[in-house]
């Protein structure tokens, strides 16, 4: 336990890394997720075809893969980045298709009704999407959404393989000196827990507020 | 279709043929060599396996189980083509097998640095040969029989790199380190102000360096010079500046397997048989002779 305390200030700032991480990445996933829902339930084939496309290429990879090639395979033809923008920017593409996937599901969810009635006053398929869809899907998906933020959260830790200190590389970096592995680890490992806690609480709040009772 | 198929098995052919023609730097194939080695090696006189002692439970269930890397050239990596583990540790490792059980039988279990005691102190490995740095710190969660070799950390730069010569000089810039290696803590003794970004593996490290992720990479003179010899656009720009006392990890507290192997090890150099492990691994990249093993017991923790 004296070993947490002995290290406060290490871990401290691999967990504020870990936050800027989370939190810029899920922003990111956000606005893209966003933006590949609105590809995919388009009425444009190929934009559909294109949500299709970038929803499965980075299901199907693992962001360990993603982050590697990103961190040593783009310096190759000429583009690189500071690791920790590196990492914010991968992870963000990532989830990105996870959080299409999951408002897709809200703006199923929303009848086939209200987009009607919605074209029927004249809004355009962005107005319509924007001011009577997505309001309604939203709500539905608060918490899908909140998994996929713990699931970011979890993540982050993958950018220590590309140099970033996270909390997770802070952990590593603190057991290399101390040798206590179970401590060390099991107090990193409730960091994400309660960071996941949280989130949860948060999530599940929010949607007993949000619920529409369909 | 056809082409498709065409490309790929061109590909394939290809990566296999890059597989054969292994870099000379990193040993082959030296398994016959390999034999010769472990053949001399010695063996325990059955007096000294003692009742209800850790090397009887060894000896029957018939291997050796060692905590080990898979990816660490020259010291303990598995060769591709024939599954065998190759390197200086891996061959201690057989010869540690070879003492308790009368032939050369371990399975390597892949530990990370982050693991180990937690694999020694549940008892999933026996012994641990991994560029085990011992220190104080550590001694306090394992035992640590040995030291059996030392190393160092010393600095590589990309070729024409100027104004680095001494780890002092790291202050300010960036530098690359293995993540979970004590260069870690060197560095931030020894150059308080470096920027120390790491990655998991050494080739990660020396593709950072030669991207200009940093502009020197911190690294076991052993490693490096294997490096450098791959890759020519790299370059050693000092002599280690550390002293790192390599030991077998051993569980806390077993001081009869700790005496036993600290036994075995002994024998192992006056036989021999250290200094021909050390030539055909580390030997095959360092010039000259095999090196004076290290007085056992000479560290603090071991």
């Amino acid at each position: 336990m004296s070993v947490l305390l002995d290290h406060l200030p290490e871990l401290w700032q691999g967990l504020i890394v870990t936050f800027q991480l989370t939190a810029a990445s899920f922003a990111g996933a956000a606005v893209l997720g966003a933006l590949v829902c609105a590809l995919r339930v388009s009425p444009v084939r190929v934009l559909r075809a294109i949500g299709t496309a970038y929803v499965e290429s980075f299901q199907n990879l693992p962001l360990l893969v993603l982050l590697v090639l990103a961190f040593f395979g783009l310096p190759e033809i000429g583009v690189q980045a500071e690791p920790l923008v590196t990492a914010i920017v991968v992870i963000a593409v990532y989830e990105a298709a996870y959080v299409g996937e999951a408002l897709r599901s809200g703006v199923n969810s929303v009848s086939r009704g209200q987009g009607e009635a919605a074209r029927a006053i004249g809004l355009t398929f962005s107005q319509s999407l924007r001011h009577v869809v997505l309001p309604q899907a939203l709500r539905t998906v608060v918490q899908p959404l909140g998994n996929i933020f713990i699931a970011t959260t979890m993540n982050t830790a993958l950018a220590a393989a590309v140099g970033v200190v996270d909390l997770t590389a802070a952990a590593n970096r603190v057991n290399l000196v101390e040798a206590q592995p179970i401590p060390i680890f099991v107090g990193a490992g409730l960091a994400y827990a309660l960071i996941a806690a949280a989130v949860g609480f948060t999530t599940g709040r929010l949607e007993r507020k949000l619920v529409i009772l369909r | 279709m056809k082409r498709f198929v065409a490309v790929v098995a061109v590909s394939l052919l290809a990566l296999a043929a890059c597989g054969e023609s292994s870099s000379p730097a990193v040993p082959g194939a030296p398994s016959e060599k390999g034999a010769d080695v472990l053949a001399k090696a010695p063996v325990a006189a059955a007096a000294d396996i003692l009742p209800g002692s850790t090397m009887e439970k060894i000896k029957q269930r018939g291997e050796l189980l060692v905590g080990g890397s898979l990816d660490a050239p020259l010291l303990s990596q598995q060769n591709p083509a024939t599954g065998e583990v190759e390197g200086f540790d891996a061959d201690m490792g057989k010869a540690l097998a070879k003492y308790i059980l009368g032939e050369p039988k371990v399975k390597i279990v892949n530990s990370a640095s982050e693991t180990r005691e937690a694999l020694l102190a549940n008892g999933t490995v026996d012994v641990v040969f991994q560029t085990y740095t011992i220190t104080e710190e550590r001694a306090k969660q394992v035992a640590f029989a040995g030291p059996y070799y030392t190393s160092g950390l010393t600095i590589a730069v990309k070729k024409g790199t100027t104004g680095i010569a001494k780890p002092e000089d790291l202050n300010g810039k960036k530098v690359l380190a293995g993540a979970n290696t004590p260069a870690i803590p060197a560095i931030k003794k020894l150059a308080p102000q470096a920027e120390i970004i790491t990655f998991g593996s050494d080739p990660e490290c020396v593709q950072a360096l030669k991207q200009d992720r940093g502009v020197a990479y911190v690294q076991d003179e052993t490693l490096l010079i294997a490096d450098a010899k791959k890759d020519p656009s790299i370059e050693i720009v000092t002599k280690p500046f550390t002293v790192d006392p390599y030991g077998i990890g051993l569980k806390h507290g077993d001081d009869q397997f700790k005496k036993f192997v600290n036994d075995w090890l002994k024998k192992t150099q006056d036989t021999g048989v250290w200094q021909e492990i050390w030539k055909k691994s580390i030997g095959t990249v360092v010039t000259g002779d095999a090196p004076q093993p290290p007085q056992i017991g000479s560290v603090p923790g071991s």
